[in-house]
């Protein structure tokens, strides 16, 4: 492939919860609007990624002071910019049968919209429960790692309005040299908690990587991720095994019971 | 213009006229303007004010509930039934005295690969896009493969049926064959995904299917008209596909036991009613059957038992699917389990 993968990184230590993101990615995908909904859950009014929401903002209210916080009150914020991981093994293009969600040529998880009949499969083989299938509309939709804007060489509209540049976009392996980056520098100011997550392989063997990973400052589940996420097909191998077997012992009973001594045959 | 006019502005509050509907999403179709969370956000009134624990995200699920409505389960139902039929009646095949039983598993194999497709279908977002199922073959996808062996299936079934026993080789061993990829196929498709619940027990679903599938086969059958003959010959492969049901259920509660979330989703709720259920109705459908008197109406009765207990089953487990991924410490626990290792 001539063009590089390009992905996020997306550095929660510096997101501030303004949301421009969401909104920029609803602007520019012309997404419909989800409605007004006042959750009770801290700012966070749009409470998952949807077929509608391709960027979601958790806010966290977290009982604990960040290391190096002095703050009259055990308190500190947790935000983070959540999408889709455009996981190197994909779950959902692994189990789309259609064929319409394809690997585009920068690297990213692409669901065509033409293509999808809205069998749903997609939607319970992704282990960071990101597509949806949208009811009134019956196809599956996610984010498109801004596919058009890519096309033309503009920074997906997240990253474009992002003012913190919480969200940053590039080639991977710039990314992954600027995550480090950034990780041994806050680890040097004693934020011993900043970790990344799904960076590589070696983060996170069941999906092989994301190409949109993160910094966070606690556990993955304090955020709505998946501690250890595995893409459904590794294990798969062992299901049709079991299958074939069964298929054995099906056979197996259906001329066993079929069978009489003798005279019945033509 | 006209036709992005009269559609795409309703839940967007943006005009037309203003910009073009041209982005990744404009073509997103919207009936109601200001669709609710879904129903599975509680409303802000009933939630503490105060984050209650660290473990999780407000208790909000991790992952999406499958998208599935009633007729999939029924498919996986009929699916079954297809199978264990094409299997059966290849076996019977050029049996003369028993011509009468393989014309009526011919008949139900063509009736489940017929129903079945049309039931998939109804649970498509876009049904006038069925065919593109068939658009590529994924071999990592068990739903593709699943699409393939049905469609195969369907056709093989139908030439046997429109054959009887004058049929050759290919079709007798094709419907055989197809049959149990039909039958056993969804279980791998269940067990291969992110559902904590699917996803654990993915050893023991395909063999649950697969002699699910004998079970409600002999089921359909001995509500038939049937004579001494082929009632052995029935009761015989039901009995064995009932003793693997029971087998598989037993050994998935088992398997349950080692996550206390998962046994939790698959014994609440819905799910765990339609478990229940279908545990009952199987086992008074064997206990029927054993019973030391011949009667049809005996063979009747087991078999709408059997018949009640295989739905039940499929039922169950796609609700109790849906309850595992509303609960997001499901999902959290089995994967801190096994990073423990």
């Amino acid at each position: 492939m001539t063009t590089p993968a390009t992905g996020f990184f997306t550095d929660t230590s510096v997101c501030i919860g303004c949301k421009a993101c969401e909104v920029a990615c609803k602007q520019w995908n012309q997404l419909p609007a989800d409605g007004d909904f006042f959750s009770g859950r801290s700012y966070d009014n749009t409470i998952h990624l949807e077929a509608t929401t391709w960027r979601h903002v958790a806010f966290v209210e977290r009982q604990a002071r960040l290391s190096g916080q002095t703050t009259s009150r055990p308190f500190s914020w947790l935000l983070m910019s959540d999408v889709c991981k455009h996981c190197q093994r994909a779950g959902c293009l692994e189990a789309c049968p259609t064929g319409a969600i394809v690997r585009t040529e920068f690297d990213t998880v692409y669901v065509q919209p033409d293509v999808c009949n809205g069998c749903g499969y997609c939607v319970v083989c992704c282990p960071f429960g990101v597509i949806n299938r949208r009811e009134d509309d019956g196809r599956a939709w996610k984010c498109t790692l801004c596919y058009d804007r890519q096309k033309d060489g503009v920074e997906p509209a997240c990253a474009k309005a992002c003012p913190t540049d919480s969200i940053a976009f590039g080639k991977l392996d710039d990314l992954r040299e600027m995550a480090q980056a950034r990780l041994q520098e806050l680890h040097r100011r004693g934020v011993t908690e900043a970790w990344l997550y799904g960076m590589s392989e070696r983060d996170q063997p069941g999906t092989e990587g994301l190409h949109a990973f993160f910094l966070l400052l606690d556990r993955p589940e304090a955020y709505n991720l998946p501690p250890d996420p595995i893409v459904p097909t590794k294990g798969v191998a062992g299901s049709w095994g079991v299958m074939a077997l069964a298929a054995a012992g099906m056979a197996a009973a259906a001329l066993a019971a079929t069978h009489s001594r003798g005279g019945d045959r033509k | 213009m006209s036709l992005a006019q009269s559609r795409l502005h309703v839940g967007r509050e943006m005009s037309p006229g203003l910009a073009l509907q041209i982005g990744e999403g404009a073509a997103q179709q919207v009936k109601h303007a200001e669709p609710d969370a879904g129903g599975i956000v509680p409303l802000w009134r009933q939630v503490p004010s105060q984050h209650r624990t660290d473990h999780n995200y407000y208790d909000l699920a991790l992952l999406k509930e499958p998208v599935w409505i009633w007729s999939v389960p029924a498919y996986f139902y009929m699916g079954g039934v297809a199978g264990g039929s094409a299997m059966l009646a290849a076996a019977l095949h050029g049996k003369k005295r028993l011509r009468r039983l393989a014309n009526w598993c011919r008949f139900l194999a063509f009736l489940g690969t017929t129903i079945g497709p049309v039931l998939l279908t109804y649970d498509l977002g876009k049904m006038s896009r069925f065919l593109n199922m068939l658009r590529v073959l994924r071999p990592s996808s068990p739903m593709s493969i699943g699409s393939w062996s049905l469609a195969g299936t369907g056709m093989m079934a139908a030439l046997s049926l429109l054959q009887g026993d004058r049929s050759g080789a290919v079709t007798r061993y094709g419907t055989a064959v197809g049959g149990l990829l039909v039958a056993g196929y969804t279980g791998v498709l269940l067990g291969n995904t992110a559902n904590p619940l699917w996803r654990e027990r993915r050893l023991l679903l395909p063999a649950l299917f697969m002699s699910s599938a004998a079970a409600s086969t002999a089921g359909v059958l001995q509500m038939m008209p049937l004579d001494e003959r082929e009632e052995k010959v029935v009761q015989r492969f039901g009995m064995v596909g009932k003793a693997g049901e029971a087998a598989c259920m037993v050994a998935m509660q088992r398997n349950d036991a080692t996550v206390p979330e998962v046994a939790a989703a698959a014994r609440e709720g819905k799910g765990g009613v339609l478990w229940t259920a279908a545990k009952a109705a199987l086992v008074s459908g064997i206990l029927v059957e054993l019973l030391p008197v011949r009667s049809p109406l005996k063979r009747k009765v087991s078999g709408a038992l059997t018949t009640i207990g295989a739905i039940c089953l499929r039922f169950a487990l796609l609700e109790s699917g849906k309850a595992a991924a509303r609960e997001p410490q499901t999902t959290i626990n089995v994967q801190r389990r096994r990073m423990k290792g």
